[in-house]
């Protein structure tokens, strides 16, 4: 029964699955709750709030973005219409989850880094405060990437997020006003913020962006109460800086020495060798372990910096009272395509080859997803997830990727085809992980890209950057640039694809009723099977989808899912194909039949003057 | 070699305070420029309706690049473009990336030679650095020649917005067209 069930399901992936927007069709006879997880995977859901609550961007320490709630059902979901919307009137990328703490929603609008609470307990809903930090300008022409913001996090009723300028910022939660204000760093020299804030044990952890700039990279915890910095890890330089000392141990014996920040780089080339972390942290409340990733290293063009260049494109387990690294491990040893190691680490539990694994799953940008032991950093899964082709394999003893030495590239030398491009087949967008189905659920890329380096100088506040770049599908002129995959991160296997004409760039949600939301950069919205990638609902939004949904209950007692709908950041690099939405700013909020809070106030006002009938 | 990253570091410490002096200098400017300008009779508005901000009348408007015959000033420039990092943020085409397009004719702060020497010159807020202590007035014209050749920027000479008519065909032939 099982096995006919299961195989039913393949076959819907497979055969029903379509790119486009399929009108919502019910389809009752998929609920099938006594299916069998795919992967056995389970996950500690610590750190959320209530049930109905979104009070962190991943909901919970262990980043995995799923919400018990089960009011929308798989036969439900069809009926979903807009309940409300906010526009805040910003023109760059929305990349960050809106975050529902009791009655209210706090949003944060990229640059100027504008914070509202909403009210959603008055029909509208009503703006309860807003909070205008200021930063300054200069930030907008320093961010690589347009001026986002990935996210804000809500910690002992403040309101924290980072801002443009390299300030943290803290904000009462009930009245809007700065509760403090942290300088984290200096914008002249090209560094900037567009980091989550992270809160746990205490300590609010943030990170710099800055990866093209040259920066020195670092990661951070502050005080929650105060603001003050507690300590400050850096990616590159003397094991005092990287906060490395006799109790860090690293799997493998190549990331074993003294001071390898500075000695697998040219001589005193560290310094503006960057390592930004400017991606999600992911907490073990049980080891009390932070898990955090570090960007490319600067500049981008590898020939100026033979060696391994540690420790960038890397992920730390560090100790979040006192910073000190646990392990450390690098996707991407002297990283020659900007493939980055910021993106998220998923704490899950997991059977591998019969024995129960403590794991991390991390999907990175050079289009490895990677099952790792949270606790030693060993490498148990390291599969393709998607097309890639400047590596021919991994080394499971050394823990190397092996590279493809034509794709290599050289100064002024044209690589016509690179796969991923620098952007990976997977960015900073955040995947979902079901305890039901035991899979995760990742927006995915399937692009390429044409490269020529050029030698650069280091100029403070200017790009260390050198490539020079076009990106086009996988699959050519007519290919599909995006898709949202299914994956079981026990075998390390793609369970089913929904193949997206446009790059997924949008966070992904699970829920408990077995649906998951996600949003494409051309503006679908769409809802899936958990189980079949069968898609059951779509609606077209007013820009191109790079945020990260949620779902809450109001205090109507509704389930609402909401999601921004405000293109930027690097989706920009589809903005010349037909089909691509301008910029927008609206976060959209739906619920069955698009019904929600009427108050007296909401009630049609009368006229005026309106001559009565007799 | 060591004297190649002296040159650097001293250019790196001086566009550091510039950028910030820029950035000072700048608002400063506005600020007048908002209380001082008078605009003729008849002008509705700082930008006239129909003609690019890149040709709104700004002071010194009449100072011509003094490169502009010189062959080789383009391709020095071309060559600057790139070394100092210019086209990481403009592109390498000049069409723009983390920073603006500079091949177009939108130019927030003026699209004639001797505005866009200044904008390289002070810097601008939005995170373009002040290049004027860093590099030569021979240095930052060669980039304004190249800047010139990519064919957005407009004519150095003065602008009236009171008689574009065909009956004067050098100042028709000045509204919005690029050179």
């Amino acid at each position: 029964m099982r096995v006919l069930l299961a195989v039913a399901a393949m076959t819907a992936a497979t055969g029903s699955v379509q790119a486009q927007s399929s009108p919502a069709q019910s389809s009752p006879e998929q609920s099938s709750p006594a299916q069998a997880s795919f992967s056995g995977a389970t996950a500690s859901f610590a750190g959320a709030g209530q049930p109905g609550e979104w009070t962190s961007q991943a909901r919970d320490y262990a980043n995995t973005r799923f919400s018990p709630l089960d009011q929308i059902t798989r036969e439900t979901v069809g009926k979903l219409q807009v309940a409300w919307t906010f526009s805040d009137g910003t023109q760059y990328g929305h990349e960050g989850a809106p975050l529902v703490v009791g009655d209210t929603m706090y949003v944060v609008s990229p640059y100027p880094d504008t914070a509202y609470a909403l009210d959603l307990s008055q029909a509208g809903p009503a703006i309860k405060w807003k909070f205008d930090p200021n930063p300054s300008p200069q930030a907008i022409g320093k961010a690589c990437c347009d001026a986002v913001i990935r996210g804000w996090a809500y910690a002992d009723g403040k309101l924290i997020y980072n801002l443009l300028d390299d300030h943290t910022v803290a904000v009462d939660a009930a009245t809007g006003k700065e509760v403090w204000r942290t300088q984290m760093d200096d914008v002249a020299k090209g560094v900037t913020m567009t980091q989550s804030a992270f809160v746990a044990d205490g300590k609010v952890f943030v990170g710099n962006s800055g990866g093209e700039m040259g920066v020195n990279g670092w990661l951070a915890a502050l005080d929650v109460a105060t603001g003050k910095e507690i300590w400050r890890a850096h990616a590159v330089g003397p094991d005092k800086d990287v906060r490395i000392d006799g109790t860090f141990k690293p799997f493998y014996d190549w990331m074993k020495g003294k001071d390898l920040g500075v000695t697998t780089w040219p001589a005193d080339q560290w310094h503006t060798g960057a390592g930004a972390s400017w991606g999600f942290v992911s907490y073990d409340e049980q080891t009390k372990t932070i898990y955090y990733g570090t960007s490319n290293p600067g500049p981008r063009v590898p020939l100026q910096r033979p060696g391994d260049n540690l420790w960038t494109s890397a992920m730390f387990a560090r100790d979040p009272q006192t910073g000190m690294a646990k392990w450390g491990y690098q996707f991407t040893p002297h990283d020659q395509w900007d493939y980055d190691g910021v993106n998220e680490a998923v704490l899950l539990d997991m059977p591998i080859d019969g024995k129960m694994r403590q794991t991390l799953v991390h999907f990175d940008r050079n289009t490895y997803a990677y099952t790792i032991d949270r606790n030693t950093g060993e490498v148990l899964l390291a599969d393709n997830f998607a097309y890639q082709n400047w590596s021919t394999g991994f080394d499971f003893k050394t823990g190397r990727p092996i590279v493809d030495p034509a794709l290599e590239p050289k100064p002024e030398v044209k690589l016509d085809r690179v796969c991923p491009p620098d952007i990976g087949q997977k960015d900073w967008e955040p995947p979902a992980f079901s305890p039901d189905t035991g899979l995760l659920y990742v927006g995915v890329f399937n692009i390429c890209m044409g490269l020529t380096n050029h030698e650069v100088s280091y100029i403070a506040g200017t790009p260390y950057d050198g490539m020079e770049m076009e990106r086009f599908s996988v699959d050519g002129p007519d290919g599909n640039w995006g898709g949202l995959l299914a994956w079981d991160p026990a075998h390390g296997k793609k369970i089913w694809e929904i193949p997206e004409k446009f790059m997924v760039m949008s966070g992904v949600i699970a829920t408990a009723s077995d649906l998951i939301f996600y949003g494409t950069t051309d503006g679908w919205f769409r809802a899936a099977d958990a189980w079949t990638g069968k898609v059951l609902w779509s609606k077209k939004l007013g820009s191109g989808i790079i945020g990260q949904p949620i779902t809450y209950l109001g205090p109507d007692g509704r389930q609402y899912v909401a999601v921004a709908a405000g293109v930027g950041g690097a989706a920009m690099v589809q903005s010349g194909r037909p089909g691509f939405l301008p910029r927008g700013n609206t976060i959209y909020v739906f619920s069955v039949n698009g019904e929600t809070v009427q108050t007296a106030a909401d009630a049609a006002p009368e006229a005026i003057g309106a001559v009565k009938q007799p | 070699m060591s004297i190649g990253r002296l040159v650097i570091a001293l250019i790196l410490l001086v566009a550091v305070g510039s950028a910030t002096a820029g950035w000072l200098v700048m608002s400063h400017r506005q600020a007048q420029n908002r209380i001082e300008v008078a605009y003729p009779e008849g002008v509705a508005a700082v930008v006239p309706l129909g003609i690019s901000a890149g040709q709104a009348p700004t002071l010194n408007i009449g100072v011509a690049n003094p490169l502009a015959d010189d062959p080789n000033s383009v391709q020095d420039g071309k060559k600057l473009f790139r070394t100092m990092n210019c086209a990481s943020c403009h592109g390498y085409g000049a069409t723009g990336g983390m920073g603006p397009n500079l091949t177009d004719t939108a130019w927030r702060y003026g699209g004639t030679p001797i505005e866009v020497y200044k904008s390289i010159y002070e810097g601008r807020p939005q995170g373009m650095p002040a290049w004027g202590n860093a590099l030569p007035p021979q240095t930052v014209w060669q980039l304004v020649a190249y800047i010139q050749s990519l064919g957005g920027t407009f004519a150095a000479r003065p602008v009236s917005y009171t008689s574009p008519s065909p009956a004067n065909p050098d100042q028709a032939s000045q509204t919005g067209q690029k050179q």
